[in-house]
């Protein structure tokens, strides 16, 4: 339905965001995942025709949107990452200033404003000014105005940054709904992995400015197939200890946090009977092993070396 | 839609109206303030010690009462110098055949405005004589003050000096220019709410919506528009009918220059936001320039107070000096609209020009 082509977008020569090419098919719930800074909300103003990009392509099916934005405007949604809201004026103020400038008027303006109200489980506030809103209800409310001409294809930039968890739950369930009872197609981008595995059906993982990683959730886990994860919790922890098994033959990755060690290994490294060697060694006791199976999370820190967040 | 642009922006304003009504409010109070209060004219004692005192004292008492904020009575000398000295009066007149004298008790009293009303007076008495003088019987006094108050057009060419000859009032040229410096500031804030939506998102998401540029724009601009000429009329109005000041019998031609000086500004405002990223930059830049125009116009001066070539020409490329200008002679010279044509025609270029550059900029800003 919606794709792009070696999408690039260069400021002053920092390139912000390097060939990417992502496809929304209609009804699809993608995400897109990525940690400060790795080009989401370029790629995706891109995406709304907001931005235009130094070199490759829009589609929507199939044809080229550059230049003549007005079929893709019409069937897209687009929640930004700020509250673009007059803060001044109630919800539903708001709500009826953005569907009368998308030409709504009378019976059919006040239906979408109480659907969209409905939708984001804020009914009861509409007379509300927004200043004096939540970030949760703000945030909730930014989602209500791009829903009020019923668009096929919603792109949502970080809804649920630092809100409370109610707020949070609600509009998880609100972009479910969209998604599974409407076939509303979503982009929804985050950086809670938790958020994307739960609404999404295939994801991309953003790093630098590119895509570093695309598929469904088992792709993307089956990059870590040939390794577990294992915790190993110790009654004392030093560094060299830390040195030694990062040098262990098969190892990819360990983190140290407290008396925990997040080790990534090869399957069959032979890695409980080399690290009961080097334990004794360095008088460390193992007081807990376990094997977990990866998660994303791992995936992420296995192609960037960094975790998701900070 | 464009009405739903012009909604929203008022339903803004409505939601915070105190905004508006302290600078309104500002504006009334500083026309009261700097004119001296409602109605009552500055009172100087004028009195002469020549030969002919009485005779002199009467020609000049006539001539010298011909604006309605500069009052001069008939002292007598004595009376007038013990007053000075007891500090009961701070200045007086002393007039001769052909010259006059002002007489200040101390050196803080500021005079200028009855110094220059004076001098103009009397400047013009010699002019008048010079002319019968040449002209010996056949133009009489009459003749010459006829062509004189014959038009603002005419004036000009007698010389900008000379402009004060009818009954011109100061108070009057103060209130237009606090009222127009207002109307300034409530059009620029305005205007600044393009860069307020587009850096809180919504100018976005009217992009994405089917609105059109163009009514985007006429939506905002009309919005500064009517909110600046509510301003005026309002405050024009209190001036009319509560203060009782004298605003002629053009009213309407009054509001139609004070229009076209409200559509230049807004302009020039736009250009402004065409230089700025943030609101608050706005806010840093514009109420610093902003004062500087009615100040180099000579709103608030005698006109003919500024003479330096360069200071006039950079006021004409600003409304406000064609406004006031236009204004002034609607008022006190009776001017019709095919007077003032050329000053409405000014502000009008101003405002195309003014609001092209801008509106390029603003769009080049958010590339
Ligand atoms: N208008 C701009 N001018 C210059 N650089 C920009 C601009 N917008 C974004 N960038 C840069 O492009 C890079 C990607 O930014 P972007 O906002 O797309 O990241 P993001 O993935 O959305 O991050 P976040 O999770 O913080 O929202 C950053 O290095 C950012 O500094
Ligand atoms: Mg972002």
């Amino acid at each position: 339905m919606l794709e792009t082509v070696d999408l690039s977008k260069s400021f002053k020569g920092n390139k912000a965001v390097q060939n990417v090419n992502l496809y929304l098919d209609q009804g699809e719930s993608v995400g897109l995942l990525g940690p400060n800074g790795a080009g989401k909300s370029t790629t995706i103003s891109m995406m709304s025709t907001l931005l235009k990009p130094t070199s490759g392509e829009i589609k929507l099916n199939g044809a080229n949107t550059l230049g003549k934005p007005d079929e893709l405007r019409k069937v897209l949604g687009v929640v930004p990452q700020e509250i673009a809201l007059y803060q001044e004026l109630s919800a539903y103020e708001n709500l009826r200033f953005f569907g009368s400038i998308y030409n709504l008027k009378g019976q059919k303006l006040e239906k979408r404003i109480q659907d969209a109200l409905e939708m984001v489980g804020l009914k009861d506030r509409q007379k509300g000014i927004v200043k004096t809103f939540s970030g949760g209800m703000k945030r909730r409310i930014n989602i209500a105005a791009a829903l009020l001409h019923e668009p096929e294809i919603l792109i949502l930039d970080e809804p649920t940054v630092g809100i409370d968890p109610q707020s949070r739950n609600h509009i998880l369930e609100t972009v479910k709904n969209l998604n599974k009872e409407k076939g509303t197609t979503i982009l929804y981008t985050s950086h809670y992995m938790e958020e994307v595995e739960q609404l999404c059906d295939r994801l991309y993982i953003m790093d630098h400015g590119a895509v570093i990683a695309a598929g469904t959730k088992l792709e993307l886990l089956s990059i870590l197939s040939s390794e577990d994860t294992n915790k190993v919790e110790l009654n004392h922890l030093d560094e060299s200890f830390i040195q030694e098994v990062k040098d262990m033959e098969g190892i990819s990755k360990v983190e140290a946090s407290n008396l925990q060690l997040k080790i990534i290994a090869k399957k069959g490294s032979n890695l409980i009977s080399n690290l009961v060697h080097l334990a004794e060694k360095h008088h460390v006791q193992i007081v807990n092993f376990h094997t977990e199976t990866p998660s994303l999370e791992d995936v992420f820190l296995h192609l960037t070396g960094r975790t998701l967040r900070d | 839609m464009m009405r739903s642009v012009i909604w929203a922006q008022f339903a803004k304003d409505r939601r915070v109206p105190l905004f508006l009504i302290l600078l309104i409010a500002g504006s009334v109070l500083a026309t009261v303030i700097f004119t001296g209060g409602a109605n009552s004219p500055s009172s100087f004692a004028i009195y002469s010690e020549e030969a002919n005192a009485d005779q002199i004292e009467k020609k000049w008492e006539k001539l010298l009462n011909t604006d309605d904020s500069l009052q001069f009575s008939i002292a007598d000398s004595a009376q007038v110098k013990e007053d000075l000295e007891k500090g009961n009066i701070d200045s007086a007149v002393k007039l001769m055949e052909n010259d006059y004298k002002i007489i200040t008790s101390d050196e803080i009293t500021d005079v200028s405005y009855m110094q220059q009303h004076v001098h103009s007076v009397f400047q013009r008495e010699a002019e008048i004589s010079a002319i019968t003088d040449l002209e010996g019987n056949e133009l009489t006094r009459e003749d010459v003050e006829k062509y004189l108050q014959a038009g603002p057009v005419q004036m000009e060419k007698v010389g900008l000096n000379n402009e004060e000859m009818t009954d011109y009032n100061m108070r009057t040229q103060l209130m237009f220019a606090f009222t127009l410096l207002i109307a300034i500031f409530i059009l620029g804030f305005r205007v600044n709410n393009v860069t307020h939506d587009k850096v809180s998102g919504v100018w976005d998401r009217m992009i994405l919506a089917p609105i059109s540029k163009t009514k985007m724009y006429t939506g905002y601009i009309l919005y500064s528009f009517f909110i600046s000429m509510f301003q005026i009329v309002a405050v024009l109005l209190l001036f009319k009918y509560v203060l009782k000041y004298d605003l002629g019998n053009q009213f309407w031609l009054i509001i139609l220059v004070s229009a076209l000086f409200v559509f230049s500004m807004i302009s020039i405002a736009m250009l402004i936001t065409g230089f700025v990223k943030t609101p608050e930059q706005f806010y840093a830049i514009y109420p610093s320039i902003i004062p500087l125009i009615p100040l180099i116009s000579g709103s608030y001066m005698m006109p003919g107070t500024i003479s330096n070539p360069i200071l006039l020409f950079v006021a004409d490329l600003f409304p406000m000096a064609h406004a006031m200008d236009a204004i002034m002679n609607v008022i006190f010279y009776d001017a019709g609209l095919a007077d003032i044509t050329m000053s409405l025609l000014v502000m009008l270029l101003i405002g195309i020009v003014g609001m092209g550059l801008g509106i390029n900029l603003v769009e080049r800003r958010s590339r």
